[in-house]
């Protein structure tokens, strides 16, 4: 925070906070992706924490595929693909067999990473063979700050804020919205009222293992330059995990919080960028980290889940009591 | 589910086949074998030939079995870790971080405390930096966990990522205690005097039909240690009074605030000690491999493989040893394979990849262990 202050006091180009607000905003873009993804899982019921893995999937298949292409389109579209498959793994695990859902999502964390890693071995370090390029909105790109905050991003992060309206609508305004939240709350009452409790589960783990797989081609197309093992997406499935509960379940709140996420992401560029560079850049890079425990342990306390919205069902397999 | 006019479902077993404890591992590593398959297929690679060759260079000569029981060490302790707290449902993946925070402890202790002291007190000093390492590293998460309720999966995962960057904060850092100031072009770990070296087990050469041309085993205290440990821990939970509360703990709360067991103590505890194995694992990885804050022992993942022996083994500590030593052996072959010529040239990753896939297929094949596939013929089935 004296950094803060001694760097307005010294009249430093304000630019650099433009710069790193813009950027916050597209860090965010594959945490509020993969938490979105993760909320419709856990809404449902299951707690998916093989984000990481899948993220990992949905990146190296991203590289690859625009390797092959140079479509950045078809690269979204693979990275979907490959982590909803590895989601409807932990499905059929959890839902059909009925295992332990925290050790199958850890499960797929390392098989996952295991698996990306030994795929995009041969191509590790190369850059990538398509990208997604920023817009320019007509008139608004000129507004001061906002301009480039706000209207000079690339076209994912419009949908992404599309993405998430829609979430938003899905689970609170429709019927397999309602069907979904009935499932996550009360699965007996919801299988009692003719809703298949399996298929609201199998339906919602895969769509949000897609969506965890959109965000890492994001991160892939936009956000690195190459394929870097399991250091391309460097935690932020997990972070998006954490991002959930900080968002108490809630879509739009996910979004806000992926900026605020996004932009201790970025700390160690915006830090560089304004020419701080007392705090040696390892420690910087914790900070993402560090603030997401902060973020956990102060929302902790059972009374606040409670009251935040967390599935009653959460993590707790359905059997039907047959007799 | 109905499948056709047949109802297919999982009904409960009433009774475990004693055979089913290893039928079910067997038959989870072949599926796992065939899954990696496919992908080894898909890149192009001869399956049968690379799993030849990993099971010969991981298990097949005197000095791959030494080397898969240096490789075991960490991983025993790692899973141990692991293991320890997820039988009572606490879920410690920190391992990772744990192992690399005892690594630091003990590189400190080696380099500031180990000169001052005679050999065993200098060794046993760095065991114990170590452990102090790991455990201090899972003391937050387990105050938050006991006292907040916070879930300590998250928080003990994200504190890897921070171990992680201390240490190379640690090795990077121009000014830092534990660079080497000799190192001039790759910036490297200051290497431990001579008297914080944990002692390795040497062979004669003259034993029948051993082929150690120097003598000298990748076998060092850290073995002795992690045998030790799985004994303990064997001990803690089966003859103590303590191991009788984790076991309350672990399947009823309720249960046990009505028998008066101190829950919060129980669970900080367990969770201590857990940080205090992956710990000890990091001071092995200092004191008997790499002799130093290694900047290449950050890639190896030995606190996240510790989940995957845990989880295997079930929870059971001299299960732990077994399964450790089995993956160790994948470990070794895959790092054999690595520097492999022609198609069996496959990525070190392999290993990672075949390991989940294990898990995965463990945990499908545990469901069938206690469960019964039944399948019946619906009786009013249509026309």
């Amino acid at each position: 925070m004296t950094s803060g202050l001694s760097l307005a006091a010294a009249g430093i180009n304000a630019n650099v906070w433009v710069v790193a607000l813009a950027g916050a905003i597209s860090f965010g873009v594959p945490l509020v992706l993969a938490a979105l993804g993760e909320i419709l899982a856990e809404r449902s019921g299951v707690l998916n924490l093989g984000v990481e893995g899948m993220m990992l999937v949905g990146a190296v298949s991203a590289f690859l595929v625009a390797d092959a292409t140079h479509s950045p389109w078809l690269a979204i579209l693979a990275a979907v693909a490959a982590a909803a498959a590895l989601a409807a793994v932990h499905a059929f695990l959890c839902v059909t067999l009925r295992a332990n859902q925290i050790v199958s999502g850890l499960a797929l964390v390392i098989f996952g990473g295991g698996l990306a890693r030994f795929v995009g071995s041969s191509v590790e370090g190369q850059p990538r063979g398509a990208e997604i390029d920023p817009l320019r909105i007509p008139v608004l790109a000129d507004l001061p700050v906002l301009g480039r905050v706000l209207f000079q991003q690339d076209v994912a992060v419009y949908a992404t804020v599309v993405v998430t309206a829609l979430v938003a609508l899905y689970i609170v305004r429709t019927r397999p919205g309602l069907a979904l939240r009935a499932v996550g709350e009360s699965p007996a009452t919801a299988d009692a009222a003719g809703v298949s409790v399996a298929r609201v589960r199998y339906l919602h783990v895969i769509l949000g293992g897609g969506l965890a797989g959109a965000g890492a081609s994001y991160t892939m197309l936009v956000l690195v330059p190459s394929w870097n093992g399991s250091a391309t997406t460097d935690g932020i499935g997990w972070i998006a995990l954490a991002l959930v509960v900080f968002a108490s379940w809630r879509p739009w709140r996910a979004l806000a919080g992926a900026v605020i996420f996004g932009f201790a992401l970025r700390a160690n560029f915006t830090l560089q960028a304004a020419g701080i560079t007392a705090v040696p850049a390892e420690i910087l890079s914790m900070l993402p980290y560090l603030l997401t425990i902060v973020v956990l342990i102060a929302l902790a306390p059972t009374a606040v889940r409670r009251r935040a919205g967390a599935p009653s069902a959460l993590g707790a397999p359905y059997v039907r009591d047959e007799r | 589910m109905i499948l056709g006019s047949y109802e297919v479902l999982l009904e409960q077993r009433t009774d475990v086949r004693r055979s089913s404890a290893f039928i079910v591992p067997i038959a989870s590593i072949l599926g796992a074998l065939v899954i990696a398959g496919v992908f080894l297929w898909l890149t192009g690679r001869p399956a049968l030939s690379v799993y030849a060759r990993l099971v010969r260079d991981g298990y097949g000569s005197w000095y791959s079995i030494s080397d898969t029981l240096g490789q075991a060490t960490p991983l025993i302790l790692t899973g141990l870790a692991a293991a320890f707290a997820f039988r009572m449902n606490l879920y410690n993946i920190g391992g990772e971080g744990q192992l690399y925070a005892g690594a630091i402890g003990a590189s400190w202790a080696g380099l500031a405390i180990a000169p001052h002291v005679s050999g065993p007190i200098a060794v046993v000093v760095v065991l114990l930096a170590g452990m102090l390492g790991g455990v201090l590293w899972i003391v937050i998460p387990a105050i938050a966990r006991a006292f907040l309720n916070t879930s300590e999966i998250v928080t003990t995962l994200l504190f890897n990522y921070v171990a992680l960057f201390l240490m190379q904060y640690l090795i990077f850092g121009s000014s830092s205690f534990w660079r080497d100031p000799d190192s001039k072009n790759f910036p490297q770990g200051k290497p431990l005097p001579d008297v914080a070296h944990f002692p390795t087990l040497h062979f004669p050469r003259d034993i029948a039909g051993l082929d150690f041309p120097s003598g000298v085993t990748s076998i060092h205290l850290g073995f002795g240690v992690a045998i030790l440990a799985i004994i303990g821990t064997w001990f803690l939970q089966q003859r103590t009074s303590f191991g009788f509360d984790m076991k309350v703990v672990g399947s009823s709360e309720r249960a046990a605030r009505y028998a008066g067991i101190p829950i919060r103590r129980t669970v900080i505890a367990v969770l201590l000690i857990s940080g205090g194995l992956a710990g000890l694992a990091g001071a092995g990885e200092v004191g008997g491999r790499a002799y130093a804050l290694d900047p290449n022992g950050l890639v190896l993942g030995l606190g996240y493989t510790g989940i995957v022996v845990a989880a295997l083994s079930r929870y059971n500590p001299f299960a732990v040893g077994l399964v450790a030593v089995l993956l160790a052996g994948l470990r070794t072959g895959a790092d054999a394979l690595q520097g492999a010529t022609g198609p069996l040239r496959v990525p070190v990753a392999i290993a990672f990849m075949l390991e989940g896939a294990i898990l995965l297929a463990a945990l499908g094949g545990e469901v069938f262990r206690r469960n019964r596939l039944v399948v019946r013929r619906i009786r009013e089935a249509p026309a």
